[in-house]
């Protein structure tokens, strides 16, 4: 017994070998952040590089910190069995019931029912029922272009709008039914990548800009010839009763760059 | 009994595997804990990025505060080694202030998530307002509650050291607290890179930027 642990303590770290070992997890975490910050820049990507970072940390502090690797083998077996069997019980979970890496899936009930986010408001219920407010980082983009965006017809939309119109469209809850190149892939409803250069042609008598309002404020008043709808009622007005006039504006803007 | 005559044979301490029995406890349940944790994680993951209303963590995740706090987790458990270390050493000085030292860390780690929730529900996410609150708070408040556990332990450590009683022979009651205190780091070394570096930028359920490998089967 003695032996066994003079043996121990002779074998652990010391004091500069554990200094070095803190320097490199706080090296990791600091280039952990920079991975992500300041905005996910290396999107998907990240992902994989962020789990084995945290994996090499977390084996550092097992094996050092938690000398696993200078304690009995049996002390490191138990403990990996029930990491084991904690990680198997988890991608078995996340397997059956979400995609683990990948972004969400489309689920078509949820894009029709999500409320947006309004900052700064308790409760975002009181969003939904009077459908006047406006998040806050929205309404921020869209003052600069207040004039031109929601006056007059015909003009060149300007960037804001078109940005706001990006913005309402893919956290708004379109991008889950509806394709748009690069933008978002949803196989419910009409492919609208290049809804700009078609939306004049669309229906007789009406210009490219009033078919897509039309559209988004009333999408059950024309159904474009072969659309196959996939679920009849699913996109109606009560999609998109919640948007602000202004956002409306936008993604009018924002659909028809979609050339 | 040979129950008995074993006991006086070998030190009580210690099993028939040669491990002190309190050391095996604390490495088995930290084991079961992995379980508890992982069914945790594991129900954020399923949920992620399918709450109906926000706020979403985009909305209100704040990564470089949170990546402050996981530095001052980091730093407490360097101080429990070197409370450890101090203890093998019998350096009674060193083992109190290191303990402290640890718990303080520890306490202002919890000053973060004091903080952090506080934010949350002035922005409207509260435990039952969507599936990301509800995973999130339940997931993170148990963590909490471990390194709150930890900082008691760490204090009743503390006030054994300040009466003499730590040394090389009693090394193993600081030890098993640093393991469970290293636990509880390394929990949240899979909680900060799961729910903040990878989950801190999800929008809401329909946010699906890039394509999306299948289609969802309609009724």
């Amino acid at each position: 017994m003695s032996s066994q642990s003079h043996g121990e303590h002779s074998s652990h770290p010391t004091l500069k070998q554990y200094v070095i070992i803190a320097i490199i997890l706080f090296a990791i975490t600091i280039v952990e952040f920079f991975i992500i910050w300041p905005y996910n820049r290396i999107g998907a990507a990240a992902t994989p590089v962020l789990i084995i970072l945290s994996c090499i940390k977390f084996a550092i502090v097992i094996f050092y910190y938690m000398h696993l690797k200078f304690d009995r083998r049996l002390l490191t077996w138990i403990f990996l069995a029930g990491l084991a069997l904690g990680l198997v019980v988890s991608l078995a979970l996340m397997t059956l019931f979400s995609s683990v890496y990948a972004t969400p899936a489309p689920r078509p009930y949820a894009a029709a029912n999500a409320v947006p986010y309004v900052h700064g408001e308790e409760g975002h219920e009181v969003a939904s029922e009077s459908g006047h407010q406006e998040p806050v980082h929205v309404s921020e983009k869209a003052t600069h272009t207040e004039g031109e965006s929601t006056g007059s017809v015909g003009e060149p939309a300007s960037s804001g709008a078109v940005d706001l119109g990006m913005e309402v469209f893919t956290s708004g809850g379109c991008g889950a039914c509806h394709t748009i190149e690069d933008v978002a892939v949803g196989m419910v409803g009409p492919d609208l990548t290049y809804i700009g250069s078609e939306a004049a042609s669309r229906k007789p008598g009406m210009s490219a800009e009033d078919y897509i309002r039309e559209s988004i404020k009333n999408p059950e008043a024309f159904i474009a010839e072969g659309v196959e709808r996939a679920m009849p009622g699913l996109m109606t007005s009560a999609v998109t009763s919640n948007l602000t006039d202004e956002q409306v504006d936008g993604l009018v803007a924002f659909l028809l760059e979609q050339k | 009994m040979a129950h008995a005559e074993t006991a006086q044979h070998t030190e009580e301490e210690y099993t028939s595997t040669g491990i002190n029995h309190r050391k095996l406890l604390m490495w088995v349940f930290l084991s079961s804990d992995c379980l508890f944790f992982g069914s945790l994680i594991a129900t954020y993951m399923v949920y992620r990025g399918q709450s109906l209303v926000g706020p979403y963590p985009i909305d209100i995740i704040d990564i470089p505060i949170t990546t402050i706090s996981t530095f001052v987790l980091l730093c407490s458990s360097f101080a429990m080694v070197r409370a450890l270390a101090a203890t093998n050493a019998n350096n009674q000085k060193g083992i109190q202030i290191w303990l402290l030292i640890t718990a303080v860390l520890g306490a202002i780690f919890i000053g973060f998530q004091v903080y952090e929730f506080n934010l949350f529900r002035s922005e409207g996410l509260y435990i039952y307002t969507n599936l990301f609150g509800t995973t999130f708070f339940t997931l993170t408040g148990f963590h909490g509650a471990h390194v709150t556990l930890g900082i008691v332990w760490l204090v009743g450590l503390f006030f054994v050291a300040r009466k003499g009683r730590l040394g090389p022979k009693t090394a193993l009651d600081v030890e098993i607290a640093g393991l469970y205190w290293h636990f509880v780091d390394i929990v949240w070394i899979v909680i900060f890179t799961l729910l903040y570096l990878i989950g801190g930028f999800d929008a809401g359920p329909t946010a699906v930027i890039g394509p999306v490998p299948s289609m969802v089967p309609l009724v």
